[in-house]
């Protein structure tokens, strides 16, 4: 597992620390690529929502009396009675000031929008990454090479992986708040109603890591150097949490910064669930109803948490990993 | 005609039936206290007059109001306007305001506010995308004579049109100018007994005491301010999940119970149940008769008569849902029983129709074939508008049309993208659809040409007989003469030409726990009723 995942960390971070005069040279190129990544993902979704069935003043007419007058004031309203690449033009123009334009069907600021969901999302998706990654470290070292407990915990994270967040979310509510209500049900209002939406989305995404660096602990446990060290009488419990985790941790923050970025659409269910505020359920009723202002602000948020979730899992495997350091100064 | 003297005498009467049940109350009203009422759905947008959803109702008319109510027999009653007069048979009608109505940012409800209203939902710009532009074309010119008269001139009789007038949701001239106009929100104000505070999306909305309020309905339940201090609706859109919260005491009351879920009210001390039956279309499989295979008179028949929709109710919804027979809700003033048990469950002569028009060879997979094609009808339904178990259901009409009569009917589930292209296409074996309109509104929607007003004929019929018998009965103020009219109508479209196969009508639940007093539905409309006259005893 190991050995697949480690070109993958080299292809992230390719452009290597030579010295500090081109760290400026590197970081620019950085900020460049993302730009870049930026823009076409809005030109890609800006195309994708047109290419989808359904015009857009049908849509917004929905099940209502439609009349030419009717038409054209949708038309005239939305800009849509422009040709389709000046629409594009004026939108690139407009974000590139801070305007996102505003939702066909809430009528209010995309801007404005987004910035008031994002919070609870982004705590959500905090809390379930802690979840995940004290349950993945915590399991993961207390189970490598133990018999009994490697093949309990493997049971467990393979039952947390496949269980579906809405049914585990529903099971979560009944035992613990709808039982014994030791939490709400609902809502962003307090840190205990944070409680059982992150364990519902955190527990399979730890599962998942968990296995991986589990793999990882076994590996690095096996190779010499950690019989070298339990030959010079160290615990055991230390080879483990100081030597061999580091050696696990490469493919593990590798994985876990590729579900971070997946947490904005598992929070889409967590959120229904649990009724609380955030950008999955905007997203989802955004791209059922063509809502093109949302879905293309959502895109391009979307595009900027891959680009410094990459860059900062880069900056980690450099910081973890000293060979890499080491390669980046060879070359 | 005068109606004024029958607007107070209907007035007397409420009274009158108010203080009989006062009578027999076991407790005083409390005042004090907020209630926490969790909710399927979220309005969009807050703006009362472009908000379509007959489910964010309860919450929107705790805010806004309108100018008059209406008893459980669809006649009118004052609100914010004390009496109206109808003259010229209908096409011109004269509202008079109480003289003490304000909106909750100050300004004063008269004439000129009122017709404001009426001016802004004739503008397509506003209106485009809601129900207010078919309903708005009919008016000609308004008057306001003085302060407290308003004058509504149409271009024609149209009967349904006091209704809509009555039932407009007003707001404050200031509205008219604030950036959140259209998306609704605190700046949009009403003069109902509780305003909007906060609202925070996919949360919350936090309404409070409006403690100036003294212009209830004048059949509401009590008068002047609210009980409550407050009133909080939580949007909790999973059905179990509103049920749990109930339970574990997270909220005092819900809306939106399944029939799986109902037993774990109905007979437990500890919390109330009620129901009441929607307004308006049956939710109903429309049959296409302009593409594919149910264009024949025959196969529509077929499948009204062979198939048997009581006893799938009674096994999805555990007896929790009504069988529906006609074109409109049976509570509706205009509904008529004449169909009610003259169709269905007769596979044998469903067959013999099948047989009739050449669908009389099958083929290996037991379905019907004709030149070597199935007979195969395609079943439209727009994935967002799923809800209480309707996939269950069609899957179960699928299973029984299979059985029964060798018909395939598919069922595909669709975004709203692809919806709007088939509905725009016509290219549809059927889609099943309700609507709660009221005053045959509903009717008009399914039944009027789909380039004439009929945003939802989804038969695509153009019966040259329908559409008489739809201008006679806008035509007339008289009940009794509309409700012939639209019997006839349902003779026709349910019976001889097989439209529409009835399903069951939607219906609304409230479930509450026991210290909740005074929740219940509005009287006709039917939808669970705001939170005005609600008080909480001691708990």
């Amino acid at each position: 597992m190991s050995s697949e995942t480690t070109p993958l960390i080299k292809s992230v971070g390719q452009p290597r620390l030579k010295a500090s005069s081109s760290l400026a040279w590197r970081i620019a190129g950085r900020i460049g690529g993302g730009v870049m990544v930026l823009w076409a993902a809005v030109s890609l979704s800006f195309i994708a929502v047109w290419l989808a069935p359904g015009d857009i003043v049908s849509l917004l007419v929905g099940e209502q009396v439609r009349t030419p007058a009717i038409e054209a004031a949708i038309r005239a309203e939305w800009g849509l009675d422009r040709p389709l690449w000046q629409q594009y033009l004026s939108y690139l123009w407009r974000i590139m000031h801070g305007d996102f334009g505003r939702s066909y069907m809430l009528n209010v600021d995309v801007g404005q929008l987004v910035a008031s969901q994002l919070l609870p999302t982004l705590k959500l998706a905090g809390a379930a990454l802690l979840v995940s990654v004290v349950f993945a470290v915590l399991v993961a070292v207390l189970t490598a090479h133990r018999r009994w407990g490697r093949s309990v915990a493997n049971g467990l994270e393979l039952l947390l992986a496949s269980t579906p967040s809405f049914w585990l979310g529903i099971v979560l509510l009944f035992i613990f708040s709808f039982t014994l209500r030791w939490f709400p049900v609902a809502g962003d209002r307090n840190f205990a109603a944070l409680v059982l939406p992150s364990l519902s989305l955190g527990l399979a995404q730890g599962a998942v890591v968990s296995q991986v660096l589990r793999r990882g602990l076994e590996d690095a446990l096996d190779q010499p150097f950690s019989l070298t060290l339990r030959a010079w009488g160290i615990h055991g419990v230390i080879v483990r949490l100081r030597h061999a985790l580091r050696h696990a941790a490469l493919p593990a923050v590798t994985l876990t910064g590729w579900l971070v970025c997946g947490l904005l659409s598992g929070a889409v269910i967590t959120e229904q669930v649990f009724s609380r505020p955030g950008l999955g359920k905007v997203t989802v009723d955004a791209v059922l109803a063509k809502d093109m202002p949302v879905v293309l602000a959502v895109a391009i948020l979307s595009a900027l948490v891959y680009v410094v979730m990459s860059t900062l899992v880069d900056i980690l495997g450099l910081l973890i990993d000293p060979r890499l350091r080491s390669q980046a100064d060879k070359e | 005609m005068r109606l004024n003297n029958k607007v107070a005498m209907m007035a007397t009467v409420s009274l009158l039936a108010l203080s009989v049940s006062s009578a027999f109350a076991a407790a005083e009203p409390r005042t004090g206290g907020t209630l926490t009422w969790g909710v399927e759905t979220e309005p969009k947008p807050l703006n009362p007059q472009l908000n379509g959803q007959s489910k964010a109702e309860l919450i929107l008319r705790v805010a806004y109001e309108s100018l008059l109510a209406r008893n459980a027999d669809g006649s009118f009653v004052p609100w914010l306007a004390e009496s109206y007069r109808v003259e010229q048979d209908g096409k011109r009608i004269i509202f008079t305001l109480r003289p003490d109505v304000k909106f909750s940012d100050g300004a004063k409800l008269n004439a000129e506010a009122v017709a404001e209203n009426f001016r802004h939902i004739q503008d397509p710009a506003y209106c485009a995308g809601s129900s207010l532009c078919a309903l708005s074309r009919h008016i000609d010119s308004i008057e306001t004579p003085d302060e407290r008269t308003v004058v509504l001139n149409l271009k024609a009789v149209y009967s349904p049109f006091l209704a809509f007038a009555a039932g407009l949701k007003l707001i404050s001239p200031k509205s008219w100018q604030s950036p959140d106009l259209k998306a609704g929100g605190a700046s949009v104000a009403g003069t109902g007994p509780f305003i909007l505070q906060r609202y925070e999306k996919g949360q919350q909305i936090v309404f409070v005491k409006n403690p100036e309020y003294n212009w209830a309905p004048a059949n509401a339940a009590h008068q002047g301010p609210a009980y409550l201090d407050g009133v909080t609706y939580r949007f909790l859109p999973e059905s179990s999940v509103r049920v749990g919260a109930l339970l574990s005491g997270q909220v005092d009351a819900i809306e939106g119970v399944s029939g799986n879920d109902a037993g774990e009210f109905k007979n437990n001390p500890d919390f109330t149940y009620q129901h009441a039956l929607n307004t308006g279309t049956p939710y109903s499989l429309f049959l296409n008769v302009e593409y594919g295979p149910t264009q024949e008179l025959k196969v529509r028949q077929a499948l009204l008569q062979g198939l048997d929709v009581a006893p799938i109710l009674q096994s999805i919804y555990r007896g929790e849902r009504t069988r529906a027979w006609g074109i409109t809700s049976p509570v509706d003033p205009l509904y008529t029983n004449g169909v009610e048990g003259k169709y269905g469950n007769n596979p044998d002569l469903g067959n013999k129709l099948l047989d009739e028009a050449g669908w009389n060879t099958r083929d290996a997979d037991g379905f019907r074939t004709k030149d070597g094609q199935r007979l195969s009808i395609e079943i439209i339904q727009a994935q967002a508008t799923v809800r209480d178990q309707r996939d269950v259901l069609l899957q179960a009409i699928q299973a029984q049309a299979r059985q029964r009569l060798g018909v395939e009917l598919k069922l595909r589930y669709v975004d709203s993208g692809t919806y709007t292209e088939l509905r725009n296409s016509g290219q549809f074996g059927s889609i099943a659809n309700s609507n709660t309109e009221t005053d045959g509104i509903d009717i008009e929607n399914h039944y009027l040409p789909v380039n004439a007003g009929g945003a939802i004929n989804y038969s695509r019929t153009s019966d040259p007989a329908i559409l008489p018998l739809l201008k006679g009965a806008s035509a007339t103020a008289d009940v009794p003469a509309r409700r012939g009219f639209y019997a006839q109508l349902q003779q026709l479209a349910i019976i001889d030409r097989a439209v529409a196969i009835p399903l069951y009508e939607p219906e609304d639940q409230i479930a509450a726990a026991s210290y909740v007093n005074g929740i219940g539905f509005r009287p006709f409309k039917q939808m669970p009723e705001n939170a005005y006259s609600v008080w909480l005893s001691e708990h």
